[in-house]
């Protein structure tokens, strides 16, 4: 009897302690949300798997236990852009929180958009969680600070490079590696150079003649801004041409004022890009990053530069993907010397893209966003997101078992990532992005379609880049 | 006077919304297309440029190309939706057609489908690679329809689109006129001996041209300002062989923020508009100020 009273009366105290741990672990949220119950927060986000993670894990999970209801709008890239500067211009307050892709940051800081977040929690201590730190955040947050004070002005919610996928399956096939050594004389390997990745697409589109294969994916939409991207970012980087192959000083593009633009790297960047279309599927003149994921998840091509944030469910989703267990995944293959130039760190190799949550200046619920924004940068929550979006913009979560698990069957993808992201860098600092996006990009498609040849192409580019800095007033 | 007081009472919220939404924009985006102003230029604020922007836009040809391919559009669909309303009119009015309730029902049916839509679903019928469109004509035909690359192909899909869509509304239309029309001057045609084509050239159409007349400015007006079913379909392209000038106007005022530019656009174009409707009036009435 007395044992059993012992029994019970320990068990009561171990309930107590538990249950006052508990309450005490899930009390910070709710007690610093006491104030906003009941608000409702808006966010806008380019669908993507780490945002439809956010809408359909995350937002409902921060309702439960704040009270604060998140209502998640997640849409095209074109559309997300549109509506949040259009209601940010217009000072509307219809979003509380947006998605800040890492190119567009400089225009938003240029143009006082975003809520500052380090000083709104400095200034208002009762809503800084003590789990929300800006040190635990990889070096892709420093993108998000504002150069003149240093402070956080975006949350990183995905960060991703963008790596050379290839058909490991294939690739490591003893038949096809004896078809392609009869056909070039060469063994069969990931491409390390542009004339071997364009060999192998050669091969591959040859040999899958029957097959619905392709050599190559080529993310060449003749009317959409990605094919802008696929050959500034991925593409002429890799040629040694770097930011746009504008010159950050002197705003020139064209290269007799000093620019990169319709330099002789750069026009032999775009005749191999334009080249590689006859190895490619049909859809490729129509394919953004989402329809080149796609081609490659269908099994339709044997290569291809593929943004990261499509890479896990390329690689593990059987629901989604025909692939699964046939990713392989390696560094874009360059010129000759740019390797070592990006292992300086004078250049770099690709891109490295992502993007952050902000809050906008004309938002009416800045303090639950303040909220929200610190829930998803727990370090608690990122491996699952990870998990379920290819994402990391943390250094913890590469320690994660699970993460190290999916790593293995993502062909080291996220070692690629930790090892040699810092080969990669994101879009130059400019706050006339979308305006100069606008008038270089009608050239890349008429060079996609064949409607002016590539060289011309870019001095054409080039000379209208330079006009449209000296309008906005850049260039002297 | 007491009645018309009344009158101008029940009016008045429908002019202060057109007030508001109609006038005051009209004049505010007048005001703004004597600017320069760009909120991602260095400066930016607005700056007085006088006539500078509508000079510019004389030797633009990027707006001038996009203006004459919209026109070009915009006679093609008006034409072909105008001969093709009227045969459907015609055929879902013929007694014969004993299915022509249910016809008259699927027919109508695209045009309660939202533009976005339209443009969607045809652009998943057209991509190349995995469309059912590029797909039956390289089997059937060996055609190799591709709308990302070639501008023709491009070009008539988006024309071919916008019949799919509108037609519909203009047999409707059509199909009003011609059962309100008097059966008398027919038979009295026909008693005359008139054949078929003067009977339709000499009597149908002068007593359908008020019905043709609103039909007709409606669809133009609509064709000229087409943005979001081309915008999901091609975006305008291949290269610009679709940007049709709504699309480069959004282009020029939202992604480029050339607010300045981008309001003489609009002006300019809407003049072009008001001149082709004032000129197409003309043409099919035959004077200027009566449609009777």
């Amino acid at each position: 009897m007395n044992s059993f009273v012992k029994a019970v009366g320990v068990g009561f105290i171990s309930l107590g302690l538990w249950s006052s741990t508990a309450l005490a672990e899930d009390s910070w949220w709710k007690t610093a949300a006491q104030p906003y119950q009941g608000a409702t927060i808006r966010g806008i986000s380019e669908s993507t798997p780490a945002s439809k993670y956010v809408e359909q894990v995350l937002g409902p999970k921060f309702t439960e236990e704040t009270g604060i209801k998140v209502e998640f709008e997640a849409t095209s890239w074109d559309q997300m852009y549109d509506k949040a500067i259009k209601d940010m211009e217009a000072n509307t307050g219809i979003y509380d929180f947006v998605y800040i892709e890492q190119d567009i940051v400089y225009t938003y800081l240029a143009r006082n958009f975003l809520v500052d977040i380090t000083k709104s929690l400095a200034d208002n201590a009762k809503i800084a969680s003590p789990d929300f730190k800006p040190e635990n955040f990889t070096t892709f947050l420093n993108y998000f600070k504002d150069p003149k004070s240093g402070n956080v002005m975006g949350v990183p919610m995905e960060a991703f490079i963008k790596p050379y996928l290839y058909r490991k399956d294939l690739f490591d096939d003893p038949a096809i590696q004896k078809a392609y050594k009869d056909a070039t004389g060469a063994d069969l390997k990931p491409a390390t150079t542009h004339d071997e990745y364009a060999q192998i697409a050669k091969f591959f589109t040859e040999y899958g003649a029957d097959k619905e294969l392709w050599g190559t994916t080529v993310q060449a939409s003749s009317s959409h801004p990605a094919a802008f991207y696929e050959f500034f970012e991925s593409i002429a980087p890799t040629f040694g041409v770097y930011n746009w192959g504008i010159d950050g000083t002197t705003f020139a593009a064209t290269e007799a004022n000093g620019g990169q633009m319709n330099s002789a790297a750069a026009k032999k960047a775009l005749n191999y890009w334009v080249g590689l279309l006859k190895y490619a599927p049909p859809e490729s003149t129509s394919s953004t990053w989402d329809e080149v994921a796609g081609t490659f998840a269908a099994g339709r091509a044997a290569q291809g530069l593929v943004y990261g944030e499509n890479a896990a469910w390329i690689a593990t989703d059987e629901s989604k993907s025909t692939v699964v267990g046939k990713v392989g995944v390696a560094l874009p293959p360059v010129e000759a010397g740019v390797m070592e130039t990006a292992e300086s760190g004078k250049g770099y190799i690709g891109y490295y893209d992502g993007g952050a949550f902000g809050i906008p200046h004309s938002s009416k619920n800045k303090d639950a966003s303040l909220l929200f924004l610190q829930y998803i940068g727990q370090a608690s929550v990122q491996t699952d997101w990870a998990l379920a979006g290819s994402r990391i913009v943390m250094n913890s979560t590469y320690e994660d078992p699970r993460i190290v698990d999916q790593d293995k069957k993502m062909n080291g993808y996220y070692t690629l990532m930790r090892e040699d992201g810092k080969l990669f860098a994101g879009a130059p600092p400019f706050p006339f992005h979308a305006q100069v996006l606008q008038v270089v990009a009608p050239f890349i498609y008429k060079a996609i379609v064949g409607e002016i040849k590539p060289d011309d192409a870019l001095d054409q580019a080039a000379t209208a880049a330079e006009a449209e800095l000296v309008k906005l007033g850049y260039r002297k | 006077m007491r009645q018309s007081n009344i009158g101008w009472l029940f009016l008045a919220p429908a002019t202060l919304i057109l007030l508001v939404v109609g006038f005051i924009p009209f004049i505010y985006i007048l005001y703004v297309g004597f600017f320069d102003w760009n909120t991602n230029a260095v400066d930016p604020t607005l700056r007085w440029a006088g006539l500078q922007n509508y000079r510019s836009l004389v030797f633009d040809t990027t707006f001038l190309n996009s203006l004459a391919r919209t026109l070009v559009f915009a006679f093609f669909v008006v034409v072909s939706e105008l001969l093709l309303g009227y045969v459907l009119a015609r055929a879902l009015m013929a007694d014969r057609l004993w299915v022509r309730q249910f016809f008259r029902t699927i027919h109508t049916l695209p045009i309660v489908v939202a533009p976005i839509a339209v443009g969607a679903t045809w652009r998943l019928l057209c991509v190349p690679g995995f469309g059912i469109v590029p797909y039956y004509l390289k089997q059937w035909f060996g055609i190799d329809y591709n709308i990302s690359t070639n501008a023709y192909h491009a070009f008539a899909t988006a024309i071919i689109m916008d019949l799919w869509h509108w037609t519909p509304f203009v047999t409707l239309s059509l199909m009003a006129g011609l059962t309100a029309l008097p059966k008398e001057p027919l038979e009295q045609a026909q008693i005359d001996g008139g054949n078929k084509l003067q009977i339709f050239w000499y009597v149908i159409v002068p007593m359908l041209k008020p019905v043709l007349l609103t039909t007709v400015f409606i669809r133009l007006m609509d064709a000229l300002r087409s943005v979001d079913e081309i915008w999901m379909l091609t975006k305008g392209g291949p290269a610009e062989a679709t940007r049709f000038i709504g699309l480069h106007i959004w282009i020029n005022v939202f992604p480029k923020t050339d607010y300045g530019y981008g309001a003489a656009m609009s002006l300019l174009t809407l003049y072009v508009t008001i001149v082709l409707s004032w000129l197409l009036f003309v043409a099919m009435t035959g004077r200027k100020g009566d449609a009777q």
